[in-house]
């Protein structure tokens, strides 16, 4: 069921697996984008999922995260996801932060981020007084005077933020991030993994899909490697 | 009844097969069509002129000319306009005024209202053409109400009680008999001409014109098409064709009552033409034909002829939405076991954003509008290493060959002083910078900087609120994009603008077109389609992208519709070339063949290059600019771009 | 005072189509077709409690909270059968032309229907709060006119504090203007695309009942009703409800105005011809997108 695959890299601090997917396929229509894929991601681990563009690393995360429809196994922290539901890997601790981020252009900033507490209350207040929502916040201390913007107005790598921001205040154990530097310059995507850093520092269980990988080495510590559709761990 | 159904099911099949001789989802070039229109038309009133299923043919006939030009103007190149039923009583008035009051006959008024019809029509259109899209639909929604709350005011119209006629159609007298199958006739004549004239114009290179104004305005417009006059040919073409339905229903009909202007009226003739197939003139003679011929079918449906509409609608929509010639068309392609070419080897960036657009997704950031722009879509690949080959250089003969050897000096570009303010945010603050005829330049920036927007001033999609543009030494400041286009600038955006549903050689053909200056009129005689492909061929050719020439842009990799858009952008010869991110989306390879490719054209043209990828930049421009918050920054050479350290700590951060 | 009392009735009929453009703008932003069906469920909620009150004997609040349900069970079918095929199906039908023209379809069939439920003459749902106009020095208010405006302020006032404070209201802008993004925070866009279409028909059918004493309905009544809706919505650019709202009161305050000092015939005439002399001349302030410019 929950089988895993690969070595593991050997992280001693490692002490579950926090996502396992088995035989994973994604198909559009005719087209196979992923085919078999199985992998494993320990709890605390920083997984780099790299390839080509248009090899099917984003279509991963997507049947992953229930996104689109896909086939074989996905287990969160050992327990089994319900194929197409949306919501579900969202209230089980996987949240993703998609390519080119899709945040909502014509809200705050602000109303961007405590959207993503949507996953686990429906109150606004309780979502505002959250340790989720605080910390998300304070993380992006260059944030705080575009609070009350219109996120549509933000500059890329603002919005990069503001979208990791939202993932944040979702409370997720494993953050899955796809493709966090896409058009940005390079002082800020520095920016960028230096948070991501921090959030890895602080216990959350990273996924990043990078189709440059040199970044995404320097802090992640195991790689699954994306080509025609096939991942292997490396 | 039976009889009827007999003998339209006959028609149908026997224009199926015929149609089925050619190729499936092809416009024939207007003969087909129209011949079965005539024939099978001539042969129902000839039959059934003097029985009550006779009588409802030719009303649907008087209808189906007016939806005929719908398809044109609505269906086609998606002008929406409500304005037919107006002209649709202006001419049926107009007879029924001039036979019963001034004694004229009905011929002689039919064509007086016509013409009358085609002048109000020019000046009107003339005001109303100015908006675009939405507004257009808008304004011209009032029309109807305008005209209902007038004409109900007046009694010269005859008022609530409506307009009888003295004269009939057929001209001279005879019998009954005679003059309601002349009549009939007459109609079904003037009806397989309008199917034939648009059926001719579609087909054209103007069709190729209205089909990418249609889908996107300003593409076409960038591409040479001169919108406003072709917006304005379209409109009047709508109202003519509604004119003279409304003479002939009045020559047929001997009255005229109030509805024909009430804005039921438009909804009924547009119901008519989305059922039977909003893009082709024969689907809207079916689609005037199911409706007249379902309002009369029996009682039952008569009375509720609301809830039949509505319902039948519905269904023909969600079963395809290019309405029952649609389903025909697809019924016929089946029917021939033509089926899509097998999918090769799944092509993943596109079917990853297709599938983010499966799953409902919007894509932010890129500037996807509507639906038949070819963003990334899915299926199909195609070996990436054949598609991108450096061009050769030469082997083009087209007369509009940039300058010689002295084109390297001779400034070709300057940008003076540009500044553009949005509400209270400048996005451009006195920009300069000028252009020589040949070379490679690149441009850079934050997001937000103004890049964007500087493209577009240059490219004439957007005014400077000050600040002069000079190309070749002319002002171009205020010149439209079309016109920009003929001295010779050429651009890709930063989305992927091709037209979804057409070849790649149809897509580059767009550019090659030589009809920009005809009117859309002459289509009706010879079409130069075919110098426009042939030229589109040698195009991708010369990029060694001529075996993609037939493929359907939406089954391209993302890589390769870029290409395509590069060649569309090629394919006139332009002296400046502006590329908008066309390196984004693109794999490491992808962007070194890119770069090789680059370098070539940078000999025979001059090309400005936004890209975010600065590595790209450095490497293959001579001169690059940086714009911040709208400022220029940096202008400078590659070495100097490196080491300034205004763009390091703004682009690069050490 | 003329022109207090026009003002008052132009107010009146105004809150009526701004409340119908804020169905519309606020239906689209969430789905992206324009609902021209808002009001044909205006009719059917008029006619439909008069039939239940008057024909049938039925006491009021029973009639109109059946009428009610009818409106909210029906749109929730037609939510299932048609929308869910037309948007969520293997292809989705894209488009803004194409998706019109379904709720055109939707208009005519509901008509078809109230024809024949209701017949085809005039009638009215009953006055809601009888007796004769409130009057304020010289200025006239009549009672429906004025539960017409309190429903439209309670209604508009609670959706608007829906929208702005609670979470719910930001998840469902949010999967009007981003369905991928909203899908990864857990918001099920269907649900509230279902939810919506149900609230606006039902928001409909509520200010048919209340606005019908005022000018009675017939079958065929809906359409206009649509299309001022549309209108003012339009004027409003679709996606901005509280510009629709603006618009919708500006419009029957003009209309008001016209039919009060120009002339009472010619009126909506002259109302519609100034709609469109200002749409072409100045589209982008209205929201509209320009002819490309040179």
């Amino acid at each position: 069921m929950s089988a895993t695959s690969g070595n593991h890299s050997g992280n001693p601090s490692e002490s579950g697996v926090a996502l396992a997917v088995t035989g994973l396929s994604v198909a559009y229509g005719n087209v196979v984008a992923v085919h078999d894929a199985t992998f494993a991601v320990a709890e605390g681990d920083a997984c780099a999922i790299t390839g080509p563009n248009g090899n099917g690393k984003s279509s991963i995360l997507m049947g992953v995260t229930g996104m689109v429809r896909r086939r074989g196994e996905v287990a969160i922290f050992g327990t089994p996801a319900r194929n197409g539901d949306v919501k579900w890997a969202a209230r089980h601790g996987l949240t993703l932060v998609p390519e080119r981020r899709q945040l909502y252009p014509e809200l705050s900033t602000a109303d961007n981020i405590i959207l993503g507490c949507y996953t686990w209350t429906r109150s606004i207040g309780k979502a505002r007084r959250s340790d989720a929502y605080g910390r998300a916040v304070d993380l992006f201390p260059e944030l705080k005077p575009h609070l009350k913007q219109l996120a549509g107005t933000l500059s890329g790598g603002q919005q990069q933020m503001v979208a990791i921001a939202r993932g944040l205040a979702a409370n997720p154990k494993i953050l899955a991030v796809d493709e966090p530097c896409l058009g940005l310059a390079e002082a800020v995507a520095k920016r960028v993994y230096d948070v991501l850093a921090q959030i890895h520092a602080a216990g959350t269980t990273l996924i990043i899909v990078e189709e440059a990988p040199r970044r995404a080495l320097t802090l992640c510590n195991r790689r699954v490697e994306v080509r025609n559709g096939m991942a292997g761990a490396a | 009844m039976n009889q009827f159904l007999t003998a339209s099911a006959r028609a149908l099949a026997w224009s199926s097969a015929v149609a089925s001789s050619r190729a499936a989802r092809q416009v024939p070039r207007g003969g087909v069509p129209s011949v079965i229109v005539l024939v099978a038309g001539a042969i129902i009133v000839l039959n059934y002129g003097l029985l009550y299923t006779g009588s409802v043919f030719v009303l649907s006939a008087c209808y189906a000319i007016v939806t005929a030009g719908m398809a044109v103007q609505i269906g086609f190149s998606q002008q929406i306009a409500f304005s037919q039923s107006v002209f649709f009583g202006v001419g049926a008035y107009g007879v029924a005024i001039l036979n019963s009051h001034l004694h004229m006959s009905v011929l002689l008024s039919g064509v007086v209202m016509v013409v009358a019809a085609g002048l109000i029509a020019l000046l009107l259109g003339s005001v109303v053409t100015r908006a675009s899209g939405l507004a257009l639909a808008v304004a011209t929604l009032m029309l109807p109400l305008i005209a209902v709350g007038y004409v109900s005011g007046t009694d010269f119209l005859g008022g609530p009680v409506g307009s009888p006629l003295n004269g009939t159609l057929w001209p001279g007298g005879g019998s009954t008999t005679l003059v309601a199958l002349g009549g009939g006739l007459i109609v079904v004549v003037l009806l397989a001409a309008v199917v034939f004239i648009a059926s001719r114009i579609l087909s054209s290179d103007i069709g190729l014109e209205l089909f990418v104004l249609g889908v996107d305005e300003r593409t076409a417009a960038a591409l040479g098409v001169r919108t406003p006059r072709r917006k304005l040919e379209l409109f009047v073409l709508g109202c003519v064709c509604a004119a003279l339905g409304g003479v002939v229903y009045a020559g047929t009909q001997q009255f005229v009552p109030e509805t024909v202007i009430d804005p039921t009226t438009e909804l009924a003739l547009l119901i008519m033409l989305f059922i039977g197939g909003r893009r082709s003139p024969i689907g809207a003679v079916i689609g005037a034909l199911v409706i007249q011929y379902l309002q009369g079918a029996s009682n039952w449906v008569s009375v509720n002829i609301l809830i039949v509409e509505g319902v039948l609608l519905t269904v023909v929509l969600l079963v395809d939405p290019e309405g029952l010639s649609g389903i025909v068309q697809t019924g016929i392609a089946w029917l021939r076991g033509k089926s899509e070419p097998a999918s090769a080897p799944a092509d993943l960036a596109a079917a990853e954003l297709a599938g983010a657009e499966l799953a409902g997704a919007e894509l932010a950031g890129a500037e996807l509008a509507g639906a038949e722009l070819a963003g990334a879509e899915l299926a199909g690949a195609d070996p990436p290493a054949a598609a991108v080959a450096p061009a050769a250089s030469a082997g083009r003969e087209s007369p509009d060959e940039i300058a010689g050897p002295d084109a390297r000096d001779a400034t070709l570009l300057e940008v003076r002083g540009v500044f553009k303010e949005y509400g209270g945010l400048s996005v451009l603050h006195d920009v300069t910078l000028a252009l020589p005829g040949r070379g490679l330049f690149g441009l850079c920036g934050p997001n937000g900087a103004g890049k964007s927007t500087l493209l577009n001033v240059i490219g004439g999609s957007v005014a400077p609120s000050s600040g002069e543009v000079i190309f070749a030494g002319t002002d171009i400041t205020r010149r439209p994009p079309h016109e920009r286009f003929y001295q010779g600038i050429s651009r890709t955006f930063q989305a992927v603008h091709l037209i979804k549903g057409r070849t790649v050689l149809d897509n580059v053909a767009v550019a090659c077109l030589a009809s920009h200056t005809a009117s859309i009129v002459t289509r009706i005689g010879r079409s130069r389609l075919d110098a426009a492909r042939a030229k589109a061929t040698r195009t991708l050719a010369d990029l060694g992208m001529a075996h993609l020439a037939d493929r359907e842009v939406s089954s391209l990799t993302l890589e390769t519709q870029r290409m395509v858009e590069l060649a569309r952008a090629l394919a006139s010869s332009p002296r400046l070339l502006l590329l908008d991110e066309p390196a984004s989306g693109l794999s490491e390879e992808q962007r070194q063949r890119l770069a090789t490719l680059l370098v070539t054209l940078a000999d025979r043209t001059c090309v400005l290059l936004v890209e975010h990828d600065l590595a790209l930049v450095a490497q293959v421009s001579e001169r690059i600019f940086v714009l911040s918050g709208g400022h220029l920054v940096f202008d400078g050479g590659p070495a100097d771009f490196r080491s300034s350290p205004v763009v390091n700590s703004l682009l690069v951060g050490s | 005072m003329k022109f207090g009392n026009l003002l008052i009735a132009g107010i009146t009929t105004g809150s009526i189509y701004a409340m119908f453009a804020v169905c519309v703008s606020v239906w689209y932003r969430v789905s992206n077709i324009l609902n021209l069906a808002v009001g044909d469920f205006a009719m059917v909620g008029a006619l439909g409690v008069d039939n239940l009150y008057r024909v049938k004997g039925l006491p009021l609040p029973v009639a109109i909270i059946t009428t009610l349900v009818v409106v909210a069970v029906f749109a929730y079918l037609y939510d299932q059968v048609v929308l869910r095929i037309a948007q969520d199906g293997r292809r989705p039908i894209e488009g803004i032309v194409i998706t019109f023209f379904f709720t055109f379809a939707l208009s005519f069939f509901i008509d078809g229907v109230a024809k024949v439920l209701f017949g085809t003459d005039v009638h009215a749902a009953p006055t809601l709060w009888g007796g004769p106009a409130l009057t304020l020095g010289s200025l006239n208010f009549e009672r429906a006119g004025l539960l017409v405006l309190a429903c439209a302020v309670i209604i508009g006032g609670a959706f608007w504090l829906y929208i702005r404070f609670t979470l719910g209201g930001k998840a469902l802008e949010a999967s009007g203007e981003n369905s991928l993004g909203a899908r990864i925070v857990g918001i099920d866009t269907r649900q509230y695309r279902r939810l919506i279409f149900i609230g606006t028909a039902v928001i409909a059918a509520l200010f048919g009942i209340v606005e019908s004493p005022i000018t009675g309905f017939t079958y065929l009544s809906g359409a206009t009703i649509s299309l001022t809706g549309f209108l003012a919505a339009a004027y409003g650019g679709f996606r901005k409800p509280g510009r629709a709202l603006v618009a919708g009161l500006f419009i029957g305050v003009l209309e008001a105005m016209l039919g009060g000092y120009v002339s009472a015939e010619y009126g909506d005439t002259v109302l519609y011809a100034i709609l469109a002399a200002a749409i072409l001349a100045w589209p982008r302030a209205l929201g509209f997108e320009s002819a490309v410019s040179g």
